[in-house]
This record gives structure tokens, sequence and C-alpha cells, in this order.
């Protein structure tokens, strides 16, 4: 270093030790500054490097912006019931079907989605995945066998065919090589499955989700099934083979199935029950399967493995019945309500423990009871398709299973027949898609969304739905051009929290909903609130939040009159001259008590539109009875939000 | 004395050995085939039961598990007999479906040892180029206008508001104008089935003819009017074979199974001769193929 440049950094020094001394004695009046090599920089300086809001209004954004339509439960021919009633399609197609392509249904009819849809888990039954042998290329225990080697050199020569050949006859002859016969080779239809969902698994652009039902139907058709749906891939999911009801039937059992696989490959998976419209009153039971009380224990393992439930499906709508909600003009809607899986008669008692609201409100008691609410579930849909065709369209509706796919008579073909009770091809229900709030389209963005319960049930039309929950939302909110920004920074979305009401702080909900550009206007947006009381009693009501047109709410009952009805059934068509394309508001609970548990949903209702059996009337001109349902009004279920009181 | 002669025969000594030998086989159950009444199970059978439970389960099974499953195996074992005996898998649907598949399931697991070629790959590219294409993009900015707010006005609005877009500079903000909606305003650079997804079919197609940078309109959708600006368009084009690489490999070896079972259907009828009843005839033959019995 030169001397002189040692001098002037002497100097510098000096001088900067006094500087803050004198500097400060002036800055006496302001803030005291920090001394920097640019300069001093005091707070009102600091604070306009970091201004209090971003300039750009899209950094830093990461809540999700767009809705992921998919379906979680659909079955191909691989599943038993499929293919024993002519489903030849298998998960490959079921996947194509689902990104969009084109393909050729069972009966031979081609088929086409009105538009992809973003991601599907393909659901065939556990007990299906039975055993077979294959050999495995370049195995150095299977080569060792000469006949083996042989097999796998002709198929090398691209004389596969004569190779399986010559692999049958040795089966049944008994000549299999002993190589061959070792279990630990054996492979399942499990992981050909897998292999399968991998190759359609294209993360950011379609998600293909291992998964399988499970499949119990105890006591002689009460449905208890659930689909499990894996986080993770093949890598993991091979490791274990699904657990199957020849297992065991109890849901704890599939519980504790699944705790092991977490533990073994350090993966996640959860677990969507349906159909507890024909479990005969066991799907919400309030003793467990083996008829013990419930407790704590089992109340937290039900809510960890079960964080959605599939509220609506081609057997049916499970929101709720018009004998447990009877002032709700809603509530009649594709019920299957009369029996079980099996056509045994539903007795007095069951219908209680069957559908979703019932079961959400007593969840609340059992949150009281036990210390843990195991109903806390959000809400999705499916179609639970056994012809490997999610179809969940009016317009575009390939049915339960091949003998009922698109023809003249499949509206009076029995689905489900016993002594006591007869089901009809008519009664099917056209439903349904789950919308998700991801921020990407993977696995694992979609997953996480399932289970922190963003994401919501349609009966098919793609809804965009925001569901809102916190203290200080208001009417500003609800004109604002980003709705969403509003509420994830003032609310939790749908799926959350909100707890301990301050003193004079009621619940405020933002709530939009944009229409599926290809369906029906929107009808009127509700909030249905669930509560219970001090004696244990529990309460729902209905509120009207945001409606259509200028119709006011009835000056007795508060409800807002019916929308009307635009559907020309013969032609089956309908115009969009009622209804709004989108619906917005910030509602207050009126009748808020911040000491009893309550939980809140949105119901979204489109305007009447035509049902697929008027479609089906119209194509193959045929007159239906007069009991048949020809419209329909379209919905959407939001997940809840719970609020919970202080202690 | 004839008997004592007869006795001595050596035939009769050979059919009385073989009688006893038959008797003996008959009385223990003859071997222990599908038709015996012998059950053996094999030490490797008892490993595959506690291997099948132990991938299920995570852990071997216990001595009481082990018995239980192969008691139920036992039990499985004699029903499939008197099943199969009584005929009871003949005709059965569910059986037949699934023998079916299990077969279908060996070919395909044959025809999947070979992986496909590059020349495979390009050729079949080049074949169906038009299920490869990348699809046009487009990027646009719209502003909204909502018949429930406006009314009739809605048109009128929509024109006024148009004259204020053109005549504006590029720094013009849009935050403020139009009605406020869950629409997006603006659709980054992205395949144009995104604008089918947001806005609906009709949109996109009156997008399309939308010229580069002006801003146009009033564009019709189910939602309301909207006026647009096409800020970008990328045409649509056939990617190289690098870039589709797994596309293209899963749907080669899509039909290269097809036509794999194809052929192994057209060898395996050539064993068979199908006999055709005629509603309204007598039977006739047809010979399929050659080597029919």
């Amino acid at each position: 270093m030169e001397a002189t440049s040692l001098k002037g950094l002497t100097l510098a020094v000096t001088l900067a030790c006094f500087l803050p001394a004198t500097v400060s004695a002036q800055a006496q009046r302001k803030e005291k500054p920090i001394v920097t090599d640019e300069g001093e920089i005091n707070a009102e300086v600091a604070a306009k490097a970091f201004p209090k809001r971003g300039f750009s209004p899209y950094a830093g954004r990461n809540y999700p912006t767009r809705v992921l339509w998919g379906d979680e439960h659909v079955h191909t021919g691989w599943s038993v019931d499929a293919g024993a009633v002519g489903c030849t399609l298998g998960p490959e197609e079921a996947l194509r079907f689902a990104r969009g392509e084109q393909v050729k249904s069972s009966l031979g009819e081609p088929v086409k989605l009105s538009r992809p849809l973003d991601w599907v888990a393909v659901t065939d039954h556990s007990d299906a995945a039975g055993v077979i042998f294959e050999i495995r290329d370049g195995n150095p225990n299977l080569m060792a066998d000469p006949v083996i080697k042989r097999w796998r050199d002709m198929m090398g020569d691209g004389r596969g065919v004569e190779a399986v050949s010559e692999m049958i006859a040795a089966h049944s002859n008994n000549k299999v090589p002993p190589a061959m016969k070792d279990p630990k080779l054996a492979r399942s239809i499990w992981q050909k499955n897998t292999a399968i969902m991998e190759r359609f698994n294209e993360p950011g652009r379609f998600t293909a989700f291992i998964g399988y039902e499970w499949t119990s139907n105890s006591g002689g058709g009460d449905n208890l099934h659930r689909n499990v749906i894996y986080r993770d891939g093949k890598d993991k999911a091979d490791q274990v083979l699904p657990m199957t009801t020849f297992d065991s039937e109890n849901p704890e059992d599939l519980w504790k199935w699944m705790e092991a696989w977490e533990t073994k490959t350090g993966g996640s998976l959860l677990a969507i029950p349906h159909n507890g419209n024909l479990s005969n009153g066991k799907m919400f039971a309030l003793t467990t399967f083996l008829g013990n009380p419930l407790t704590r224990a089992w109340a937290e393992a039900r809510a960890r493995w079960e964080p959605m439930y599939e509220a609506t499906q081609i057997k049916g709508d499970s929101e709720t019945h018009p004998s447990l909600s009877p002032t709700d003009e809603f509530a009649n809607f594709e019920k299957w309500d009369k029996a079980n899986l099996a056509g045994v008669s539903k007795q007095p008692g069951m219908l209680e423990r069957e559908y979703v609201r019932q079961a959400l409100k007593e969840g609340l008691l059992l949150e009281a009871k036990l210390g843990v609410n195991p109903f806390k579930f959000g809400l999705v849909s499916g179609t639970d398709t056994h012809t490997g065709l999610t179809t969940a369209e009016e317009d575009n509706f390939f049915g339960k299973h091949t003998g009922l796919e698109p023809t003249a008579h499949r509206y009076e073909d029995v689905v489900i027949k016993s002594p006591q009770v007869t089901i009809y091809g008519s009664q099917m229900a056209a439903a349904g898609y789950t919308g998700v709030w991801a921020t990407e389209n993977t696995r694992e963005s979609i997953w996480d969304a399932l289970k922190r319960r963003e994401a919501y049930s349609t009966t098919g039309p793609r809804i965009a739905v925001r569901f809102f929950g916190g203290w200080d939302f208001d009417a500003k909110d609800a004109r604002t051009r980003m709705p969403a920004e509003a509420g994830y920074a003032k609310g939790v979305p749908m799926g959350g929290d909100l707890q301990a009401a301050s003193a004079g702080k009621v619940p405020t909900f933002l709530v939009a909903a944009l229409k599926d550009p290809l369906s029906g206007n929107l009808d009127r947006f509700q909030v249905v609130k669930g509560w219970t009381d001090a004696k244990g009693a529990m309460h729902e009501k209905v509120y009207d939040v945001a409606w259509s047109g200028d119709r006011k709410p009835d000056q007795k009952t508060g409800k807002v009159p019916a929308v009307g009805n635009t559907v020309d059934v013969a032609d089956a068509s309908w115009t969009n001259t009622i209804g709004a394309p989108e619906l917005i508001a910030v509602w207050k609970d009126p009748d808020f008590d911040p000491k009893l548990r309550a939980f809140y949903y949105g119901r979204v209702i489109e305007i009447p539109t035509p049902r697929w059996t008027a479609y089906d009337a119209k194509r193959f001109g045929i007159q239906m009875p007069a009991d048949v349902p020809m419209t329909v009004q379209e919905r959407a279920y939001t997940s809840p939000i719970w609020y919970t009181p202080g202690k | 004395m004839r008997l004592k002669a007869l006795l001595r025969e050596p035939l009769l000594h050979f059919l009385a050995i073989g009688a006893a030998i038959f008797l003996y086989f008959h009385w223990s159950g003859g071997g222990s085939g599908p038709t015996s009444s012998r059950i053996v199970l094999t030490s490797g059978q008892v490993q595959h039961l506690a291997a099948g439970f132990t991938k299920v389960w995570q852990r071997p099974p216990t001595e009481a598990e082990v018995k239980g499953l192969i008691d139920d195996w036992v039990r499985e074992e004699i029903a499939v007999r008197e099943a199969m005996v009584s005929g009871l898998d003949r005709d059965d649907t569910v059986i037949r479906r699934r023998l079916r598949l299990k077969l279908e399931f060996l070919l395909d697991d044959a025809g999947a040892a070979t992986p496909p070629t590059e020349q495979e790959l390009q050729a079949w590219l080049d074949a169906h180029a038009v299920n490869f294409r990348v699809e046009p993009e487009v990027a646009l900015r719209q502003v909204f206008l909502s018949r429930e707010r406006r009314g009739d006005r809605a048109e009128a609005d929509a024109m006024a508001l148009l004259r204020t877009l053109r005549s504006g500079g590029p720094g013009t903000r849009l935050d403020d104008l139009g009605d406020p909606t869950m629409l997006p305003r603006e659709l980054v650079l992205g395949p144009r089935s995104d604008v089918v997804r947001a806005f609906g079919q009709a949109f996109a197609d009156q997008v399309d003819g939308l010229a580069l940078g002006a801003w146009s309109g009033p564009l019709e959708s189910g939602y309301g009017l909207h006026l647009v600006q096409v800020r970008e368009r990328v045409v649509g084009s056939v990617p190289p074979l690098a870039l589709v690489r797994p596309a293209v490999e899963r749907d080669f070896m899509s039909d290269r199974r097809r036509r794999q079972l194809a052929t192994f259907y057209e060898r395996l009828l050539e064993k068979y001769t199908v006999v055709g009843e005629r509603l309204d005839a007598a039977a006739t033959q047809v010979q399929a193929g050659k080597g029919g019995k």
C-alpha cells in the first residue's frame, strides 16, 4: 500500500469516528442515522427501499390463481366388476380420454370430452390386483435358466408371440421353469398399473395419480368404500401391495395399513370415502365398525386419514336429504335413498348417519365430546364410472358401466335390483368433478391442496368458486378487481379455520363464483351454516348471499324466489337469458354466537339446464315416463370453514 | 392241480401285482393333481403365502397368522377343485374375462421386452405429426364490460372504451377500466387452449381473427363484452423428436401392443375351426385358416 493511501485511510477513519458525533447532533430531531460507505441511512431512507407494497401486483403472489379440474374416482376394465360387464378399456385408455383424446368406448362409440381434465385418479378395486408372472429382462436369476433365456432371446428377435405361446404351453403342462415361480419375482396388476400412471403423468400439464379403491361392503352391501390417493410415484407405491377387503373390511385396518405404508416409504396417503347414502347408516355411525364406543384415538385417526369426502357422483348426491333439511328447497336432488348397494332396504334411523351436512354437524358434537372432530372433512367429487370414461357432462354422459352406455333403453335398464328395491338407469346422475385450488399441476401440489381441503365438489360443470372466511371483510372487497388478494390477505380459504372471536367480531365471508363457459348461468350463491348449541342440539340454516337479477328475498322466509326456467326439454336446450355469469358478495353472519361451534360452506346453484335424460330422449327419439326428471340445477359445494370458540 | 399251475403263471403274477399297485394308488388318492384328493402344501407354497402377507402388512406373519393363511389356502384349494368338478368355472363371465385379461398381459410383457429404435420413433412422429403438434400460442389482455351492470348501454360503453384504449399510449393503466370480474385480465403467452378454457370456444375463435397489437372489439363471450388486445402470437409447429420423445414412445408402444395382440389371435385361430349356426338354416362349417381339425 502506498503511503498516501494509508494516510488517506487514516484520515477517513478518523473523520468517520467523528462524523457520527457531529451528524447525530444534527439528527437529534430525527432518528439516529447509521453511517455506511454509501452515506448515511435512517428509517426514512430505508423505508423508500422497502415499500410497504410492491409496485408489481403480481410479484410475490404465491397463492393459487387457477382451478385444476379432475376426477378422483375412475374404474377401468381392470376392475373385476367393470370387466365382467364388458368394459374393455384399461387404465391407458382412461387416461388418454381424461387428457382430452378421442377414444372408442367399450361398445365402439367414439367419445371425447368437451375439454381436457387437468388430473385424474384411476382407482381400480384393489381386490383385482392378482398375480401374474412376467419375464424380467436381464434378471440374472431368471437368465440362469436356459429355457427362460431362450424365451427372452426370442422376444428380443421379435418372436415374442411364439415365446408367449411356448410359455402358455409350459404353464398348462406344468413345466414352468422353477425360477419363474419364485414369489419375490411375481409381478402384480398393481405394478403394471403404476407403470401406466408414470407414463402419463406429465408435471405441469396433466397429473395422473396413483390410487386404488378399497371396496368394503360390510355385512352384505353396506358401502364403506374408500379411494386411497398417493402423493408419490411408482418407486414408493410399488413397495407395498394395496390392502384388499380379503385382508379386512374394517376402515380402522385400512388406516393402520396407511400408517404402516407411510412409515415404510416416507410417502403420503389420504383416503376419500364415498356413497354414505348406500351404507345403510354405517358411514357416519356413532360407534366403531366393531360396534364399540368412539374414542379420541379413533377420531384422530379418521380425521388424519380422511380429510376429504366425495359429496356427489353417479350413484346419487350426498350433500343432504329433504327429511334432514325440510326447509331447504334444493335438498331433494338426485337422491338414492331407499337401500344399500345390494338393494337391502333402509330402516328408520339410518338416513341420519349418511349425509354430508348432518355429519358435519355431528362432528361438532363429537369434537366437544372427544376433543377431536372426526368428521372435519372437505368436499370433492368424482364419477365412479366403470366404463373407463370420466363423463360428468349432461350432453356427453356415458353412464355408470358398459351396460349403461348410451342406448335407447338405458334409462329403463336396471342398475340395482332386490326384492325390496329397484333402481333404474334414469336415476343415474351425470356427476361430478373436483375443482382444486393448487399452485401447480403436479401430484404434490394437488395432493397438498386436497390435504388442506382447498378444493370443492361440483355436479359436473366447471364453476370457479372462491370462499374465504375472516373477521374483516367488507363491501369494498366485493368490488375489488382481485378478490383473491383480499381473501388470502384478510382471511382463510375454504377448508380453513376461524377461532376465538374477539369481542364484537363476527365472521365475514368473501364469496365469488364464475360460471362454466359451456354451462348455464348462475342462479345464486348460498352459505350453509351448521352449529351446535349449549344443550347439544344441532342446527342448520341456508342463507342466500348473492343472486342474479333484481329478485328480492321473501319478507317472511328470507329466501330468494326461484330464478325461472328457460329449458326447452324436447330440444334439450336452454338460453342464458336468466341468471348471471358471475356472482360476488361479502356476507356477515347475522346469527353469530361466539360461544358456539359452527361450520360454513358455500353452495352455488346454476339455472335449470337439460338433464342427460333429455339429451337421450331427443337423440334416440324416445318418450320417457313422466316421473323421469328432464331438467337439473347443477351445483357446487365448497369445503367448509370451521369456527371454534376460545376457551 | 390245474389251479396250482395257474397260480404259478407269470402273467397272473404280473396282473396281480399290477392290480395291487392300481388299488394302492387309488386308495392313496392318486397323485395330487386337480382331480385327486391329495392336497400338497409345499414349503415353497407356505413361503409364497407369507411373502404375500408381508408385502401388504409390512411385517412377517406370526405363527397363528401363518396357520390362518394355510387353513384359508387349503379351504380355497378344496373349493377350487370342487367347483371345477361341478363345472362352476365354465360359462362364468367374470372368470372368462379374467383369463382373457391374464393371457393378454402375458403377451403385453413379451412385447415390451424390445425397446423401439430411433428410426421407428421418428417414423411414427412423421406419420402422426398432428398428434404431437405444439399448440399455437397467444398472449392477450382484455377489458371486460358486464351486461348485468350496464344493460342496454353495454355496447355503447364498449365502443367508447375502445376509443379510449386506442388513443391511450402503451402506459395506459387498464386496472380501473371496465368492470370487475374474476376472469383474468391478462393471459401471458401460453397455449390457445388456455383461452378456450378461460373464456370459451366462441371467444377464442374470434380472437384468432384479430390483428396483432391493436385494441379490438367488442367481442362477445358467455360472460359479457370484451375489448381485446392480442400482444403476441406463436404459430403451432411439429417439434423435433427430442422434445416429445416420451409421448411418441408411449403412442408407438401402444400401437405395437395392439398389433401384436392381433397377430397373436390370428396365430391361435389357426389351431381352431369356427363353426357357426345360421339362425334360419342348418349349421354351416367355416374353415378358419390351415390346420383346422
